[in-house]
C-alpha cells in the first residue's frame, strides 16, 4: 500500500489580520526522475514527478510552481502568505500521469 | 575362512572409525570456534562530549529541523491507527478489541523489547510480537516484514510509548543471548574485515568518507524511523543489514537469529534513553 498524495498542510495556530503566515505543506510522492535503473529486471524506472503546484486564496491563484525532476521525494514545500482576509486556501499538486491531488484548510485570521 | 572374515571386518570397520573421528573432532572444532571466540575490548577514542561537538559542527541540527516541520513517517501513524482498529483474521478480533480503543492499553509496552521469550527460546522484537498476537489471538495472517503496514502498525503502537525511558531486562535466560549479540557486535566480519565496533565504538567522532560515524548511543529510541536516503520509513534491523552489506558480509535476512541478538544488545546498551519515534535520520 504506497502512500501516494497524503497530504499534510501546516499553519500556524493564532493569526493575526494582515499578519504574513508562513505555510508548510508535505506530500507523499516517489518522485521519480526517469533514470534510474530497476535493480532486479534491469530496466529503466519510468519517470513519475509532480510538475504543477498551485495555491488559491479564495479565488485567486496566489502562487505557481513548475516543477522538475530536480525535486525530492516526498516533496516539502514552504511559503509566505498575508492573512488579510477569511477564505479557504486551497493548494494542488498535479503530476504527469495525470494524478490531481488537492487539499483545502480554512485561514481565518482574528 | 575365518581370516577372510577379519579381514572384511577390518576393511568396514577402519573407514567407519575414521569418520567417527572425524565427526568428533568437527564438533569439537566448531563448539570451540563458538564458545572459545573472544571478544576485543574496544574503547571510545574520544569522550562523548568531544563527539557530539563534532557531530554538532558538521551536521547542525538539520534533520531535527526538518522533522520539526513535517515528517513523512507522520502518515504511517494515522493508518497504523486504522490498522490496530482494525477487524481481521479467523476469530473476528482487531488489536482494540483486546487492549482498548486505538490499542491505547499498550501505552508503555514498547519499552521492554525485545525481550526473552520462553515458547521460541530466542529474543522475541516487537514486530515479531505483533506478528505472534495477529497469528495466535486474532488468527490472522502475520504482516511481511519491511511492508507498508507492517511499519505503520509497528509505529504506531510504539509511539504511546513515547517520552518513556528503554528498561530491557538481560537477567535470567536472555543472558547468553545478550552476550551472542555482544559477540556479534565485536565480531570481525566481511571482506573488509569490520565489526560494528569498530566503526561504533573506536572510531566514533571520525570520519568514513564524507560521513561522521555516530556513536551507539542513542542508536535505538527513534526506529522506525525516515531515512533521507532512503526516501522511505523503515526498521532498525533494514539498517543493520544496510551496514553489514557496506561491510561485505554476509546479510542475514529480516528477523534472523543474528539480527535480533545484536538488537538486543544494543538495545540494552541504550537503556534510559527515551523513545521518540518516528525519528528522522539522514
Amino acid at each position: 500500500m504506497p502512500a501516494i498524495g497524503k497530504i499534510k498542510i501546516r499553519l500556524p495556530r493564532n493569526i493575526r489580520k494582515g499578519q504574513v503566515i508562513a505555510v508548510k505543506t508535505l506530500i507523499m510522492h516517489p518522485m521519480e526522475t526517469g533514470f534510474r535503473t530497476d535493480k532486479k529486471t534491469k530496466k529503466k524506472v519510468p519517470a513519475y514527478y509532480i510538475n504543477d503546484v498551485s495555491v488559491y486564496y479564495g479565488d485567486t491563484l496566489v502562487n505557481h510552481s513548475d516543477w522538475t525532476i530536480a525535486v525530492s521525494a516526498n516533496p516539502f514545500m514552504t511559503f509566505y502568505l498575508k492573512a488579510d482576509k477569511a477564505a479557504p486556501l486551497k493548494i494542488v499538486w498535479k503530476d504527469i500521469k495525470g494524478g490531481v491531488y488537492e487539499k483545502t484548510v480554512q485561514v481565518t485570521p482574528r | 575362512m575365518q581370516d577372510r572374515k577379519i579381514r572384511i571386518l577390518q576393511i568396514l570397520v577402519v573407514p567407519v572409525a575414521a569418520v567417527l573421528v572425524a565427526a568428533m573432532f568437527g564438533t569439537r572444532a566448531r563448539a570451540a570456534g563458538k564458545a572459545g571466540y573472544t571478544v576485543e575490548e574496544l574503547s571510545p577514542s574520544m569522550s562523548y562530549e568531544e563527539y557530539e561537538k563534532r557531530y554538532k559542527e558538521y551536521y547542525g541540527d538539520a534533520t531535527a529541523r526538518m522533522a520539526e516541520e513535517g515528517n513523512p513517517a507522520d502518515f504511517l501513524l494515522d493508518d497504523g491507527r486504522d490498522l490496530a482498529n482494525k477487524v481481521e483474521g479467523s476469530k473476528g478480533k482487531s488489536c482494540a478489541s483486546c487492549h482498548g480503543r486505538d490499542a491505547m492499553k499498550l501505552k508503555g509496552a514498547a519499552t521492554h523489547f525485545p525481550r526473552y521469550d520462553a515458547a521460541i527460546k530466542g529474543i522475541m522484537t516487537f514486530p515479531m510480537q505483533i506478528n505472534a498476537c495477529r497469528v495466535q489471538a486474532m488468527g490472522a495472517k502475520p504482516l511481511k516484514y519491511e511492508s507498508y503496514d507492517q511499519l505503520a502498525l509497528t509505529l504506531y503502537i510504539k509511539s504511546l510509548s513515547n517520552g518513556m525511558p528503554i528498561q530491557v531486562s538481560i537477567d535470567g535466560p536472555a543472558r547468553p543471548f545478550y552476550e551472542e549479540g555482544r559477540r556479534a557486535y565485536y565480531k570481525r566480519q566481511g571482506q573488509l574485515n569490520f565489526s560494528c565496533a569498530i566503526c561504533h565504538i573506536q572510531y566514533a567522532g571520525y570520519k568514513a568518507r564524507s560521513n561522521l560515524i555516530s556513536n551507539n548511543k542513542h542508536h535505538t529510541d527513534h526506529w522506525p524511523s525516515y531515512r533521507l536516503k532512503w526516501g522511505k520509513t523503515g526498521s532498525l534491523q533494514r539498517r543493520f543489514r544496510g551496514c553489514l552489506k557496506n561491510m561485505r558480509a554476509k546479510v542475514p535476512p529480516y528477523q534472523d537469529e543474528e539480527l535480533r541478538n545484536i538488537e538486543f544488545y544494543l538495545t540494552y546498551s541504550n537503556n534510559g534513553d527515551l523513545i521518540q519515534v518516528p525519528g528522522m535520520r539522514m
